[in-house]
């Protein structure tokens, strides 16, 4: 049976304004191993549908698992009755919708091997084999290897005749040493956060390698020094490190839905309000970030949003000023946008779309720096790689970060290893002290698989990127 | 939603079916709608049921597992193959442990009717409520109301058999005006007992005491902290509450059990006989929820273990179902006669470890910061940020307020606490 077709007529037949359905199967394999004991070996495949009506400048949402005529007829109508239901109290004098068309197109993520289809004796035989190089290092008390992979296969109709076949895949592989010595306990960590890649990137990972790299380095650390009380000082901000920040700073207070306040109950709003838009100094004149929901390898790269959307390419911000924001075809219209950036995502089936952070990357240095030259260049400063501790106001303004690892930098050379390091700053004080990039040689991407958002909370995922930057006169200490 | 007999009809299927040597077989299903409202209008609006099956099955200690959404009959086959499939490729796991045995259950009510039967008009009428009430102050309110059924069901190969339905009813909202910004939650298991015209009047009084802040400076300042923060600060507590990390010397919490390690005020519970808190029947598989007190006047009593650890250390394999802290008599303004100077602390917000071993976390205050001075409030102030050892702060509690339902599942105090560590001032 088609049951697009069905939905959607049904859906013009009670007279909505606007429907979609999607009928999504999410399959997710999770393995982890801690310590050679796999405490999870997992399996998890959910299957269902999604159905949107817009009526009268509201919105009504049911979901449902049972794939018959009369189950999704029901359905229609719930979200249909719903709909009406919330027209009851509406958002202004109702929403409008961004001007969108119909497409019938098909999106697949690109890759040789698919991990479904790799025995799961493979992947575990992996895991034991990381696992085991890191517990050979006598201080490592604690190993970890968490695998997940992730395949989406989407369905989407709307009643403005789009048919779209979308398939998503992700792989996130995830190495964690503990080092106990000292009365202390220290981690490190090598994740490249989850990429839309098969198999293929794993095997080119060389995982038993990273593994001693990860434990030697736990080790350091839990042997290594803080810094005292806080001061200003410079920072070498590896690209992995900042994938957290600028998904945090720059990232969530340019979603348009939380410059306008929908998230005011929970995830909170943005300092970065429209008027600000095309003047406001986000950054110093070399930081350009480019939400890029094309970019190969991308985890919210999908061909289409979930309001029929293609993806697109565009500056959140320019030449250091804010630009623009990632909207959905919901939110354009509230500041005077006629189409949709498409940022609308729900995680599942059973999920409403919100409006999400895109692809979103920091643009390599235009001028040939590599970060050799770059830690040369730094006479007193400390270099940060991964991510740890992270914590930011509901303004997206003031923030204290951490980091999974530490190097002091003097005279232009790394010379020893610290721990518990933590810096603070705030929006716009922090992107404007970027005084270098390095160049796209050194352009690397992360995956941020677990971005919790809504009401009830959802969990996102996007890419993030950039090459070596260095921050000037930002306030760094060692933790209590 | 899937009835019960639905889902021994399931279980007795996997009984017949399922070849390994061990399984556990859970059905956790919800009925939920929710109701999401933003800058005075609805936004998000969802009705629907959801339903999670999950065959976890054993050839010796050789583990697999596979879950779905759906307890058809191919539904179920699939679930035993693949479970069954994933089993005979894994390789044997050193902390397999046989699934639980019969058990007799505490006998526990977590159902309301009043909450299940709740319509969905009666939700939009109370949100109507409150927009009108944030509109008659120029305000604009966003939050969500939401209801839920939830069904757990277990069963394993040794005979363990449970099964609970739950219901709780939530509602949270927050009211912006220019720079003041103020939130209310509560959520409990009856809708009978709860009261929409008390959450609008707890709004109106934050909302009322605060005004465009002024900023002061950062340090220990004592904090009077209502029980909304209070439990978010539990809660991150609880997160490292685990005795094999503890036992190989991860948290603050190693070599620590039977000692003084909390403040003497600080008494914490879980409790199945609390009459207006959900407390699950069973935990980990299936072992029977009881009552267990995991510190008690500061001393350290009890951590969460899993079944393996439990087995092997002698442990009970329990974790907090629920949070009760004991609460004292103290009201808020005899919290502010007791010290010179203060802030009152609505809720907390982005609390994380900064060093796990250390117990250290950081976090900033929301939802509206009062200054007080010579017992009584004399401004709104800025968010601080503050870097904190919480088990620590506990040794600096001076006094408590009588301990409220502030969640279905959490009855805490305010608390008043000296030098709490606030080591930044935020923008607004």
């Amino acid at each position: 049976m088609d049951f697009l077709s069905l939905a959607m007529d049904t859906a013009k037949s009670l007279g909505a304004d606007y429907a979609d359905i999607r009928i999504q199967r999410s399959s997710t394999e999770m393995i982890y191993l801690r310590n050679l004991s796999l405490k999870n070996t997992s399996l998890n495949e959910i299957y269902g549908y999604g159905i949107r009506v817009f009526k009268d400048g509201a919105w009504g949402f049911a979901h449902n698992s049972v794939f018959t005529a009369d189950a999704m007829n029901k359905t229609v109508k719930k979200a249909y009755a719903i709909a009406k239901e919330s027209g009851r109290i509406k958002y202004g004098d109702g929403l409008i919708l961004a001007h969108e068309r119909g497409y019938i197109d098909s999106y697949k993520t690109q890759f040789r091997i698919d991990p479904f289809d790799v025995p799961l004796s493979e992947k575990v035989e992996l895991m034991m084999e990381v696992n085991k190089t890191m517990l050979n290092f006598a201080e490592i008390k604690l190993a970890v290897f968490m695998l997940e992979c992730r395949k989406d296969e989407k369905l989407f109709a709307s009643t403005l005749g789009s048919r779209l076949d979308i398939q998503t895949v992700y792989i996130e592989p995830t190495l964690t040493a503990t080092a106990v010595a000292e009365g202390d306990s220290q981690s490190r960590t090598y994740s490249h956060g989850g990429q839309a890649k098969g198999w293929e990137w794993v095997q080119s990972l060389n995982l038993t390698d990273k593994a001693v790299q990860v434990a030697e380095e736990a080790i350091l650390k839990v042997h290594a020094d803080s810094l005292g009380a806080e001061e200003r000082k410079t920072l070498l901000l590896d690209p992995n490190h900042m994938a957290l920040t600028m998904h945090e700073s720059v990232g969530h207070p340019t979603e348009l839905d939380r410059v306008l306040g929908w998230e005011a109950d929970f995830a909170g709003i943005s300092f970065a309000t429209p008027e600000k838009l095309g003047n406001y100094q986000y950054g110093s004149k070399i930081v350009n970030f480019i939400a890029d929901n094309t970019l190969v390898g991308g985890i919210a790269t999908a061909g289409y949003d979930d309001d029929g959307v293609p993806n697109q390419k565009w500056y959140i911000i320019k030449d250091g000023i804010l630009n623009e924001y990632g909207n959905t075809r919901a939110t354009a219209p509230l500041i005077g946008l006629k189409m949709s950036r498409g940022c609308n995502r729900a995680t599942n089936y059973f999920d409403f779309p919100i409006n999400r952070i895109p692809n979103l990357y920091l643009q390599p240095g235009k001028e040939k720096l590599s970060p050799q030259e770059l830690i040369a260049d730094t006479e007193d400063g400390v270099y940060i790689e991964g991510r740890g501790s992270f914590s930011i106001d509901q303004h997206r303004e003031n923030f204290q970060f951490g980091g999974d690892m530490f190097w002091e930098i003097k005279n232009g050379k790394k010379v020893r290893p610290l721990k518990k390091i933590l810096y603070k700053s705030n929006n716009p004080e922090f992107w404007n002290s970027v005084d270098a990039i390095c160049d796209e040689r050194y352009f690397q991407t992360f995956g941020v698989t677990n971005c919790g958002k809504g009401q009830p909370g959802q969990r996102g995922r996007m890419t993030h990127g950039g090459a070596l930057a260095r921050f000037r006169y930002i306030r760094v200490g060692g933790s209590k | 939603m899937i009835t019960f007999k639905e889902m021994q009809k399931a279980a007795e299927y996997i009984r017949k079916n399922v070849a390994a040597d061990d399984y556990n077989f859970s059905i956790n299903g919800s009925e939920d709608l929710l109701t999401r409202f933003a800058q005075n209008g609805i936004t998000q609006h969802i009705s629907g049921n959801k339903l999670n099956v999950n065959l976890s099955v054993a050839f010796d200690n050789k583990n697999g597992q596979a879950s779905g959404n759906n307890l058809d009959l191919d539904s179920l086959k699939y679930l035993i193959k693949t479970a069954q499939s994933m089993a005979k490729l894994n390789q044997s796991d050193p902390e397999f442990v046989q699934s639980e045995p019969a058990h007799k259950l505490p006998d526990v009510n977590n159902y309301a009717k009043n909450t299940a039967d709740l319509p969905m008009e009666k939700i939009v009428d109370d949100i109507l409520k409150c927009v009108k009430n944030a509109k008659g102050k120029g305000a604009k309110l966003s939050g969500i109301s939401q209801k839920h059924v939830y069904d757990t069901f277990l069963t394993t190969k040794n005979g363990f058999e449970g099964f609970d339905r739950s219901t709780s009813f939530s509602h949270s909202m927050t009211m912006k005006k220019e720079g003041v910004e103020t939130k209310v939650s509560r959520s409990v298991k009856d809708h009978v007992n709860f009261s929409m015209q008390k959450m609008i009047e707890q709004l109106n009084s934050q909302f009322d005491s605060l005004n465009n802040p002024l900023q002061i400076e950062k340090g220990k300042i004592p904090v009077i902290l209502r029980p909304a923060a209070v439990l978010n600060w539990l809660f991150y507590l609880i997160w490292t509450f685990d005795r094999r990390t503890a036992d190989e010397g991860h948290t603050p919490f190693t070599d620590q059990i039977g000692k003084q390690f909390f403040g003497e005020k600080f008494t914490f519970r879980s409790r199945l006989d609390d009459p207006d808190l959900e407390a699950s029947k069973f935990l980990n598989g299936g072992i029977p929820a009881e009552n267990i007190d995991w510190v008690v006047n500061g001393v350290l009593k009890n951590m969460s273990a899993t079944r393996y650890y439990a087995k092997k250390n002698d442990l009970k394999a329990l974790r907090p179902y629920n949070i009760i802290v004991d609460g004292g008599d103290t009201t808020e303004e005899e919290m502010m006669k007791m010290v010179g100077r203060g802030v009152i602390i609505n809720n907390f917000w982005y609390i994380r470890p900064t060093d796990r071993k250390t117990g250290e976390w950081t976090g900033l205050t929301r939802d509206g910061v009062l200054y007080f001075e010579d017992g009584k409030i004399q401004k709104s102030v800025t968010n601080f940020r503050w870097n904190e050892i919480l088990h620590d702060a506990t040794k600096r509690i001076l006094a408590m307020g009588p301990s409220i339902q502030q969640e279905y599942y959490a009855k805490v105090p305010t608390l008043l606490i000296d030098d709490f560590n606030f080591v930044d001032v935020t923008t607004f």
